[in-house]
Order: C-alpha cells, then sequence, then structure tokens
C-alpha cells in the first residue's frame, strides 16, 4: 500500500543522500576536464578550516536566532492578539498571511523596491520624520538587518498561524476552572496556556530553523550573499560552490554538515516534546 | 473567560493595524507599482497612489515577458505535484499510522526529507535528469517539486490518521470488509477536510517553488517564480512589468487561500501541531 511512498521517497531521498555522501569524498567538478578522483576527507578538512564557513555559519545563526527569539516571540503575541478579535479573527490572519503564502521570488522583489535608496517609500516616509535615510542592502553593515527584516515579515505569520490554531485546539473548560480558581490572565496564559502550547511551539521552531537552513532565494535576489560576504548565509554558500564554481565535491560536504547539523536540532527539539506510542492495526 | 477591559480592546485593534500596515503594505506597494505608467516607477517623491490604472504593463508581461506562459507552465508543475503527492502522501500516511509500516524511526525518516535543503537534493538530481535526459521537462518538474510536498503530506495526514479511533476500522473488518475497504471508505471520507487542506498547501509550495525551478530549468519550462529574477536583471528594470508579473504570481493563491480559508488554518495548523512524531 505505501508502494508509491516508499518508491517516491527513495528516489527523491536516499539517492540524493547515497549520491552527496559518495560525491563528498571526491574532487567532482561539473565542468571539469579530469576524471574524477577520491579524496578522501579532504572536502571536510576544507570546510573544517575555512574562514568563509565559519563565517557562513555565523550567518546562519543569526537567522536562526532571530527566527527563534523575535519570529517565535512576536508571532506567539500575534496569535493571541488576533484571537481577542472574536469573528473577524479568521479574515485578520489569512491577511496577515499573504507574506507567508506567497513566493519568496516575490518577497524578494517587493523588498526589492522597497529597499531603494533613491526612490523608495520606506526612505522617503523616513526622511519625512526627519530621520535618516538608509542604504539597506548596499551598505555592509546594514544588509544582513534587512535580510532579518524580510525574514521576519515573511515568516512571523507562519508562527502566528500555528500557534492561533493550537491556541483554538486547547479545551475552553480548563480556563474556565481557572477563572473559577481565580488565577488572573496573566497567570492563566503563564502557568496553563503557555505549557500546553509547548509542542505546538516545538513544531513551529523545527519548522522555522529548516526554513533557515534553506534560505536561498531571499539571499539570492536581493543580495547575492553581498556587499561582499557580508550575508553569506551556509545555504547561499554551498549553492555558490554548487551552481557558480560548479565545485561539487566540496558542495556536497557543505550539504552533508548542514543536514547533520538540522537533524541534531531537531532531535533534540522533539526529544523535548515526546509523546506515548500509539495504536496500530498490524 | 474574563471580560475584557475597554481599552485594552481598543488597544488590541490599534496593534492589530499596525500589524496589518506593516505585513500587507510590501504587497500593496508591488500592486502600485503595476498599475503606475513608467514614468512613475521611479520618483522622488514616490506616488503613493496610482493617478489612474493603468494596465499596459500586464499585458506587456502577459505577453511580451512570457506571463502566459508563466502561468500555465506553474499550474501544470504545480498540479501534476499536488496530484502525485496526495496519491503517494495518503498511502503512505495511513500506511504509517495503521500499519507501522518502516518501524518507529519510518516517519521521522519522512519528515527527514523535508530537512533537505533544495540544493541537496538538486545536485544529484540535477545530473539524474541530465543523464535520463529529461532536464528541463514537466516530468522531471512535477517529480522533483513533489520531493518535499510528499514527505510534507505524509506527516500531516499520519497525525489525521491516528486521531481517528481504530475502532470503526476493526469493527468494519470484522465484519468482513477488506483492508483496503477499510482504508477507502472507513478511514479516507472521514479525513477528508484534511485531505483538501494538504492538498492546498501543496498547490501552493509548488506555485511557489523557487530554488528547484531555479536550478533545474534551462528556460524551457518557466514558472513565474523563474521568470521574476530573470527580469530583474540589466541596467534598465521594468519595474511596473514585473511587479504585474509578480502580481499574477500572488493572485491566484491569495484567492486560493480566501476561498479555503477554513481549510487552511484547520488543515495546516492542526496536522502541524499534531505531535505525532
Amino acid at each position: 500500500m505505501s508502494l508509491p511512498l516508499a518508491v517516491i521517497l527513495i528516489g527523491l531521498s536516499i539517492y540524493p543522500l547515497v549520491y552527496l555522501l559518495k560525491t563528498s569524498f571526491t574532487d567532482y567538478q561539473m565542468l571539469g576536464m579530469q576524471p574524477t578522483k577520491f579524496v578522501g576527507l579532504s572536502n571536510y578538512s576544507h570546510l573544517l578550516t575555512s574562514g568563509l564557513f565559519r563565517h557562513s555559519l555565523a550567518i546562519t545563526g543569526a537567522f536562526a536566532l532571530s527566527a527563534a527569539i523575535l519570529q517565535m516571540g512576536l508571532g506567539t503575541g500575534l496569535a493571541f492578539l488576533i484571537r481577542s478579535l472574536g469573528r473577524r479573527a479568521q479574515t485578520v490572519l489569512v491577511l496577515l498571511l499573504i507574506p507567508t503564502i506567497i513566493s519568496p521570488a516575490v518577497v524578494a522583489f517587493q523588498w526589492v523596491q522597497l529597499f531603494n535608496y533613491q526612490f523608495g517609500p520606506v526612505d522617503y516616509l523616513l526622511t519625512q520624520i526627519g530621520l535618516k535615510p538608509l542604504l539597506w542592502t548596499g551598505s555592509p553593515h546594514q544588509a544582513l538587518g534587512s535580510l532579518l527584516l524580510v525574514d521576519f515579515w515573511e515568516w512571523t505569520p507562519f508562527v502566528m498561524l500555528l500557534v492561533y490554531a493550537g491556541l483554538q485546539s486547547l479545551p475552553e473548560k480548563i480556563f474556565e476552572a481557572s477563572a473559577i480558581d481565580g488565577s488572573t490572565r496573566l497567570q492563566t496564559v503563564r502557568f496553563i496556556t503557555l505549557p500546553m502550547l509547548k509542542p505546538v511551539l516545538g513544531i513551529a521552531l523545527i519548522l522555522r530553523l529548516i526554513g533557515v537552513f534553506k534560505m536561498v532565494a531571499t539571499i539570492a535576489v536581493l543580495t547575492n550573499g553581498g556587499p561582499g560576504i557580508a550575508t553569506e548565509s551556509v545555504s547561499y554558500y554551498t549553492y555558490v560552490n554548487a551552481f557558480t564554481y560548479f565545485d561539487i565535491g566540496y558542495s556536497a560536504a557543505l550539504a552533508f554538515v548542514q543536514l547533520i547539523i538540522i537533524m541534531l536540532l531537531v532531535k533534540i527539539i522533539l526529544r523535548l516534546m515526546k509523546r506515548p506510542g500509539v495504536r496500530t492495526l498490524a | 473567560m474574563k471580560r475584557i477591559p475597554a481599552w485594552q480592546r481598543l488597544l488590541n485593534l490599534v496593534l492589530v493595524g499596525i500589524a496589518l500596515l506593516f505585513f500587507l503594505f510590501p504587497v500593496y506597494w508591488m500592486i502600485n507599482t503595476a498599475l503606475k505608467p513608467p514614468n512613475e516607477w521611479l520618483t522622488n517623491p514616490p506616488i503613493f497612489f496610482p493617478h489612474h490604472i493603468y494596465l499596459t504593463n500586464f499585458s506587456q508581461a502577459l505577453i511580451h515577458w512570457g506571463g502566459l506562459k508563466g502561468l500555465w507552465d506553474s499550474l501544470v508543475v504545480s498540479v501534476g505535484a499536488t496530484a502525485l503527492s496526495l496519491v503517494a502522501g495518503v498511502l503512505g500516511a495511513y500506511a504509517i499510522a495503521r500499519y507501522n509500516v518502516g518501524g518507529n524511526n519510518f516517519s521521522f525518516f519522512v519528515l527527514s526529507v523535508l530537512f533537505f535543503p533544495p540544493v541537496v537534493v538538486s545536485i544529484p538530481m540535477f545530473q539524474f535528469w541530465r543523464s535520463v535526459n529529461l532536464i528541463d521537462t514537466f516530468p522531471a518538474m512535477v517529480v522533483q517539486y513533489s520531493s518535499f510536498t510528499v514527505p510534507f503530506v505524509t506527516w500531516i495526514l499520519k497525525g489525521f490518521f491516528e486521531d481517528l479511533a481504530i475502532e470503526l476500522e476493526e469493527s468494519a473488518m470484522v465484519n468482513g470488509a477488506t483492508r483496503w475497504q477499510a482504508f477507502w471508505d472507513v478511514a479516507l471520507p472521514s479525513v477528508k477536510g484534511s485531505v483538501v487542506a494538504t492538498a492546498l498547501l501543496a498547490f501552493i509550495f509548488s506555485w511557489n517553488a523557487f530554488t528547484f525551478a531555479v536550478i533545474l530549468s534551462q528556460g524551457h519550462i518557466t514558472t513565474l517564480p523563474y521568470i521574476l529574477p530573470t527580469l530583474m536583471e540589466g541596467h534598465y528594470v521594468l519595474w511596473g512589468d514585473i511587479a504585474a508579473i509578480a502580481t499574477l504570481a500572488v493572485v491566484p493563491i491569495v484567492v486560493l487561500a480566501f476561498v479555503l480559508q477554513r481549510y487552511l488554518v484547520r488543515g495546516l495548523s492542526f496536522g502541524t501541531i499534531r505531535e505525532s512524531l
């Protein structure tokens, strides 16, 4: 019964995985004229000693931190806020979700327009209220912040959606009981709602971290990793090594290391939110 | 629940207003540009409201910049990937939920496919499609796009199947139903809403997919997300035309999201928040 699934999963995951692992021990260049050689662990040692790699890890770390703190925090806040709207909640929710459901390519285009420091509306408004205009992605000091802003804009609504749905699924009775016991609203949120939301928050965090490790489009369109290497995340560094330099062996090693990092992070988060086993028919 | 005081209700409304402004302004600005004639694209001060509706950008985008073909290619690839992931995902989810296929770690493995950065999958798959002479064709794109939607659909639906009371299927089978009938006639109808929801999400993912499009297309299959950045290169950027293409890429998704909002909210959320791992 699960044959189609098995075929697709094997075709699209195990095959690339094995291929990657194998390639990561070679010096395969897609356009190279020399025959491919086995080079042992040299791609991995190159990676471990590479300043560029460490730099890109730090950039990805910045995105991960922003996702874990700002997006999770404000997304949760928004969910509570939306919930207080009653009947209109769902319409507002879908409106706020638009950044998340449109293509990253479109998102990037929209922000290219907004980040225009000569003709963009944001800098115009900043100068109107007496502030200095920003250079945004044009400045090595502001580029990372600009991308963090875009990522925040794109994905905070996603966290909001998950938390909102989590709130909807909590049994109303608990809140009634808590109110009868005389707890304040703040106490209810702190000691009842948030602990019950733990699984939802865990999933949201996992999905966001996965997203951070996947991000290519936003960077490719908005900054190309620049100015210089100011916004070169691990995913983008891998993308460039693979599809600009065609250094497949090295990028395979990079990809593999990323996969291990993200798997570890996910395992840790899952461990913190385990649930008991489920019955089966077999 | 305690009553919310009036001042706080007002504060909430103000905060919602700010959130709407922040999250919708970039979208508004795109539409604004799409409706402006060329001499108003880049002005200082910028023009915040179009003086009149200028639709030439859209006809340019559709015909001259391949928007029409882009819409068609996006549609074919997305519908194909959605259909494929529903067939594989529904069956797979049921098998995992009810027959524990692959043991306890299999579902984590399914989920882990979602972790793969598209770049990771793209390198070997690029080689693969090239070697079988299918690169940049509809079948290759459809299969490739579903590499993320299949695990997604499987993972979400597995949670829903697990939440169904197993007794219904058990008693159907005691009364002579085959395993297939227990699935098709008993279990599947009960998760219909969730299937619609996951289908919607799979469609959205495929419609938006960017990395695969850029890496695997060589200019033959040109989905809308593929066309967009190609137009932004060069010295004279046609802001209005690009904004029109971008708007075309957004409208179907937003319309779908509103029409199926009940499913979108319930489906993504409930499925994703099941801590069924």
